[in-house]
């Protein structure tokens, strides 16, 4: 880092401190401070919905899936537009004329107080631990980077976002998000840009594509359908679909930006934006990463993206032999490339040169796991690799921009997630069991002390994250564990008119149970566990009202 | 709370099926981009 770089990075983190302080003030009523008093456009409420959503995690993480393994991981959205659809015929209309602060108030409306407050439950174990996550992703960031302790960073992050959030609630959370959307959107332009401006002399971006596509880093789409594969067409628009019904529909970290909107239309046209807009983004983030890898085809990458791990590897037995045949392999893979490519410049065949490529690669893989393999401890290199381009390669100025959208990414996500944990923990919890009859004052009052108290309780929980693998996975992996049983309680108060009180609730349990069953005894690929979990809520929900029928229906 | 009409298109079903149609455009390009550049 640079001095100019750390101007940008702290320049952008108290602007956006200060936007939201200045958009955030005069929400002095619950309304208003959990609502924003239904004032918000869609376009505002459709910006904030994709930031909470892009994590600091997608850009450090799945940058690095598509160098290792390709942009299959886009499929993971597939789903995410037919959700939209879902959710734009059903819950936004239902929610509006409910008149709910929060999603988890509907299902009392609809069922019962125990109901209310299990699903209650579930979102602030869920989300408090998804909140964490969220938090400790810049702080890897800044531990390559500036070799300070995880600790220290999240700290920071933690607090700026404590700042704004207690302070303006819900309005300040979204027009910072919207603000942080443009510098997301203006790096990730800036990002591939340099990606393949940095290429080799007489390396064009249509050699690029083929490099890429030949190892397979292209490859977006995989018809062939398998339950134990994360991620195919059919787990991406069937799991995928389950998964962003669940977080779109029942999350109360979406759900309540939504609610904002001034009437259902534009709440509608929210969601819908999101629907058209994320395929593409994400798309193009895992493109950055495919570029990257071809960028990495003619420059050495180290042999650990990772500096500290990689200084630390040098001294060990076996270093020396492993970097001999790492440095052996990436000549020959760059010698390959670029046989192939003048191969393709004259109309030659390219079979043999690609083969070679491949032979390559799978060469520097195996050299690559070696060095992983001196690590001492359980390692993945995947989510250093975005970072360590930007921070050898790009200039100053542009990497400190980087690292502030790194830094955005994780404040747009943790500053909704703590306001919407605060939301549940006031209206479901202490409002509901504890003190119904307080002031208006009061609530906003405990709004603000449980906005601190969840953004305290992130940053000690992000500490644990570096015991996750890839950050990414985890943080969905959490969400598949819960959201199942969420999203199987709203299909039966949407869709099952006769399932009373009782059959809810059980079902909750019951789906949760089978999700955990199906985490513990089987390799299904996460995205499945949605549906499983919301078929076992629903199929237990229908069965146990049937048996036990309310008197009024009998 | 009233049930506006959509900004374009006249209903919110045609709108639905717009975005649905537009996601099957795009993943009928993925899979073209990935196939053009396999070699």
């Amino acid at each position: 880092m640079r001095p100019l770089d750390w101007i940008v990075m702290f320049g952008w983190l108290a602007f956006i401190v200060s936007i939201g302080l200045w958009r955030g003030r005069g929400s002095g009523t619950t309304r208003k401070y959990m609502l924003a008093g239904k004032t918000m456009p869609w376009y505002a409420m459709g910006l904030s919905i994709i930031a909470t959503q892009a994590s600091a995690i997608t850009f450090i993480s799945t940058t690095g899936q598509a160098y290792v393994d390709g942009m299959r991981f886009v499929q993971f959205y597939f789903g995410l537009p037919i959700a939209m659809v879902i959710l734009s015929a059903t819950a936004v209309p239902i929610f509006h004329r409910a008149d709910v602060y929060t999603a988890y108030e509907y299902l009392e409306k609809r069922f019962d107080a125990k109901t209310r407050s299990l699903v209650s439950a579930i979102f602030l174990i869920q989300r408090g631990l998804a909140a964490g996550l969220a938090l400790y992703a810049p702080a890897v960031a800044l531990s390559v980077i500036l070799g300070w302790p995880d600790r220290v960073t999240t700290v920071i992050m933690g607090v700026l976002v404590m700042v704004y959030t207690s302070w303006g609630g819900i309005k300040a959370v979204t027009w910072a998000d919207v603000y942080q959307m443009g510098l997301i959107t203006a790096a990730l332009v800036l990002a591939f840009g340099m990606a393949v401006y940095l290429l080799p002399h007489g390396v064009s971006f249509g050699d690029a594509l083929s490099l890429a596509g030949v190892m397979g880093r292209l490859d977006a789409v995989t018809t062939k359908f398998d339950l134990n594969d994360r991620y195919n067409i059919w787990s991406g628009l069937i799991g995928g679909a389950f998964l962003a019904l669940a977080y779109f529909g029942c999350d109360q970290s979406q759900v309540q930006r939504y609610l904002t909107g001034r009437s259902i239309a534009q709440s509608r046209l929210s969601l819908l934006f999101t629907a058209v807009a994320k395929i593409p983004m994400q798309f193009f983030i895992l493109f950055i990463g495919a570029m990257v890898f071809v960028f990495f085809v003619f420059e050495r990458p180290p042999l650990l993206f990772h500096p500290v791990e990689q200084a630390n590897i040098a001294s060990r037995a076996g270093y020396a032999q492993v970097e001999q045949s790492y440095d052996a392999a990436f000549a020959r893979r760059r010698d390959a490339a670029e046989a192939y490519l003048a191969a393709r410049h004259n109309g030659a065949e390219t079979g043999p040169a690609a083969n070679r490529y491949r032979n390559a690669q799978h060469d520097l893989d195996v050299a690559h796991a070696a060095g992983e393999r001196l690590v001492s401890r359980d390692f993945n290199d995947t989510n250093f690799i975005f970072l360590s381009f930007v921070t050898r390669y790009l200039p100053a100025g542009v990497v400190g921009l980087i690292i502030a959208v790194i830094f955005s990414a994780a404040m747009s996500s943790t500053s909704g997630e703590i306001n919407s944990l605060a939301t549940v923990s006031v209206i479901d919890i202490y409002r509901r069991h504890f003190r119904p009859d307080a002031s208006d004052r009061h609530y906003v009052m405990a709004s603000r002390v449980a906005t601190i108290l969840w953004g305290c309780f992130a940053v000690g929980f992000a500490n644990f994250g570096r015991d996750f693998g890839a950050l990414i996975e985890a943080v969905n992996m959490v969400g598949s564990l819960f959201y199942g049983g969420l999203l199987g309680v709203f299909v039966l108060a949407f869709f099952c008119k006769r399932v009373g009180a009782n059959g809810a609730f059980y079902g909750v349990l019951a789906g949760e149970a089978a999700i955990f069953a199906a985490n513990r005894l089987t390799h299904i690929g996460f995205l499945w566990y949605n549906v499983i979990g919301c078929v076992v809520v629903v199929a237990v929900g229908v069965v146990v009202s049937m048996w036990n029928r309310p008197a009024s229906m009998t | 709370m009233p049930d506006e009409r959509p900004p374009f298109l006249g209903t919110w079903p045609r709108v639905y099926a717009a975005v649905l149609a537009y996601v099957a455009v795009l993943i009928f390009l993925f899979w073209l981009f990935a196939r053009a550049f396999t070699g």
